[in-house]
């Protein structure tokens, strides 16, 4: 699950665009996606694959990314076309269950639109490295200082959680390779024994967890590392590219919310 | 240098002190290796020399600048270097480059000055060709390197290392220790806390810790050679070292401050030599009698 919407090294256009644009981009196509109807969903979808063909990135491994949310979209789906009021479908009668023409309707438009959604978040982190990404929050969120809080610390925060990510899995892996070497029996099978690996994964994880914390601050002090600002081995530098791609968006943008 | 004053130290007011009384002067460009059994005080003396920790009584001074001025702390801590045990806990970024940039991040230097620290520090440890690695893909030896190029991109005065080879395997040990000392060749201070007493016999200074204090200080062949006293500290002296003195305890006329086996082989091969000269001069005398 973890690989799932990973960066994928490529050439390509979208790969070199800054990533303040990128995240803006999808910031202002998630408020579009929730404003349109079918015709606009249409078109936002052949967007979609459009990007995707010009970051030269396989229709299948963004779509893949769908998998885990597929069940819980699913149950949204049911939800939307069986508690929806409307004009019954007459071929429906399933037991006292009615489903109208309006649910299924509006079903299929909000679940396509959530699934558009999580589309436009893997081509970003698919095209974007993840320091990217922090570069560009960490830019994009420079003006809250005004409210007291720096913008670098936020990048920090994000960085070291996701640098500390595949740590913790490993360890987590280490942690239940013990326990299984002493006889522990996790069934994953079943839902209980998944419930019962939790238990014991995650008291031993969470003390490793504050142990790691308190050398990881040592060490970062140590570096000389203060709250505040900080500079970077790389600077990021808007090109005149990327400044029209942010005006035609948020042009599209304002042209959508108003109509 | 570093100038150490009367330091004492307690972790909570009230208990028995984890450092007492400690007095120490380091010059500059100084290969310093600091033993002692666990619980000694080493670690907790070493993260006063960047000041990580602020004595309770006493001084630490790092060239003119006093540890307990907290607006000198930063530039402490660059010209004081500092890594500890487990490489994976001290890697901040999400790859090689990135996590060496931190330091001189940190020091809010250009992004063109970063970018040249951290090109030249990869390469004094060797790591160009790993720069774009995300860290969790490192071997223990190519973590621990990179620790080092974290420190070495701040351009230290001085790298203070606590037991950096102790999960390596042989290899990435070796090349540790051989990047040491080249290292302090070029003029770095390095002080090593270590409990392997081979890698202690690599530095021109031993510190010995007990109980908090400073007990001896000497270069390793005054040190190191005293097998039965370091034996009494809990700590295991050099094998070759032991040897050679166990042949002494046995008579025989060796020198014990010897950490490496080529130095044994030149000393008990000069043994040899002697005893087979001195063998030589009464065999005759043998031959003499049976004729």
């Amino acid at each position: 699950m973890y690989k799932l919407g990973q960066y994928v090294y490529q050439e390509s256009p979208v790969h070199r665009l800054d990533p303040r644009v990128k995240l803006i981009a999808v910031i202002a196509l998630s408020i579009i996606i929730l404003h349109v109807n079918f015709v606009g969903l249409i078109a936002a979808s052949a967007m979609a694959l459009a990007i995707t063909l010009l970051a030269r990135l396989s229709w299948g491994s963004v779509l893949k990314t769908l998998r885990p949310v597929l069940p819980f979209f699913f149950c949204l789906f049911l939800l939307y076309i069986f508690f929806t009021p409307g004009r019954p479908i007459p071929a429906f009668p399933i037991g006292p269950v009615q489903i109208s023409y309006e649910g299924l309707n509006f079903g299929i438009l909000q679940v396509w639109k959530f699934l558009l959604l999580v589309v436009a978040a893997s081509i970003l982190t698919m095209t974007a490295t993840q320091s990217e990404i922090t570069m560009g929050m960490e830019r994009l969120l420079r003006p809250i200082r005004i409210i007291g809080i720096s913008s670098h610390d936020i990048a920090m925060l994000l960085s070291l959680a996701l640098r500390f990510m595949p740590t913790l899995l490993d360890e987590m892996n280490c942690v239940s390779q013990a326990q299984l070497a002493r006889g522990a029996n996790f069934n994953p099978r079943h839902l209980s024994g998944k419930i019962r690996a939790i238990r014991y994964l995650a008291v031993p994880l969470a003390i490793n967890v504050f142990r790691r914390c308190d050398e990881l601050v040592d060490a970062m002090e140590a570096r000389g590392y203060q709250q505040g600002h900080r500079t970077y081995l790389r600077e990021l530098v808007l090109s005149r590219r990327d400044y029209c791609l942010v005006a035609a968006i948020l042009i599209l943008l304002i042209v959508v919310v108003y109509e | 240098m570093i100038r150490v004053h009367n330091l004492t130290y307690a972790y909570e007011k009230g208990d028995s002190p984890v450092l007492e009384d400690l007095n120490l002067h380091i010059a500059e460009g100084e290969y310093i290796a600091l033993i002692g059994s666990n619980g000694c005080g080493k670690t907790t003396l070493i993260r006063h020399l960047n000041g990580l920790l602020i004595p309770s009584v006493g001084e630490v001074q790092v060239d003119e600048l006093n540890t307990r001025d907290s607006k000198s702390l930063l530039e402490i801590r660059r010209r004081v270097g500092m890594a500890f045990q487990n490489a994976d806990n001290q890697i901040v970024g999400m790859s090689v480059e990135e996590d060496v940039a931190f330091g001189p991040g940190n020091l809010r230097l250009s992004s063109v000055e970063v970018c040249r620290r951290v090109e030249r520090a990869l390469d004094m440890v060797g790591m160009t060709g790993l720069r774009t690695r995300p860290p969790h893909t490192l071997s223990g030896g190519q973590k621990q390197l990179l620790a080092l190029a974290g420190l070495l991109a701040m351009e230290p005065k001085i790298i203070v290392l606590d037991e950096p080879t102790a999960s390596l395997d042989p290899e990435g040990k070796k090349r540790v220790l051989t990047l040491l000392k080249k290292l302090n060749c070029q003029g770095l201070g390095i002080i090593h806390v270590t409990h392997s007493m081979e890698e202690a016999a690599l530095a021109e200074r031993v510190l010995v810790m007990d109980q908090g204090k400073l007990i001896a200080d000497g270069n390793p062949g005054e040190i190191l050679s005293r097998v039965e006293w370091l034996k009494t500290l809990g700590l295991a002296p050099p094998h070759i070292s032991e040897l050679m003195w166990q042949l002494k305890k046995g008579g025989e006329d060796l020198s014990t401050s010897i950490f490496t086996i080529e130095d044994a082989v030149e000393e008990i091969t000069a043994l040899l030599a002697r005893l087979r000269s001195s063998s030589k001069a009464y065999l005759p005398q043998k031959a003499d009698e049976h004729v």
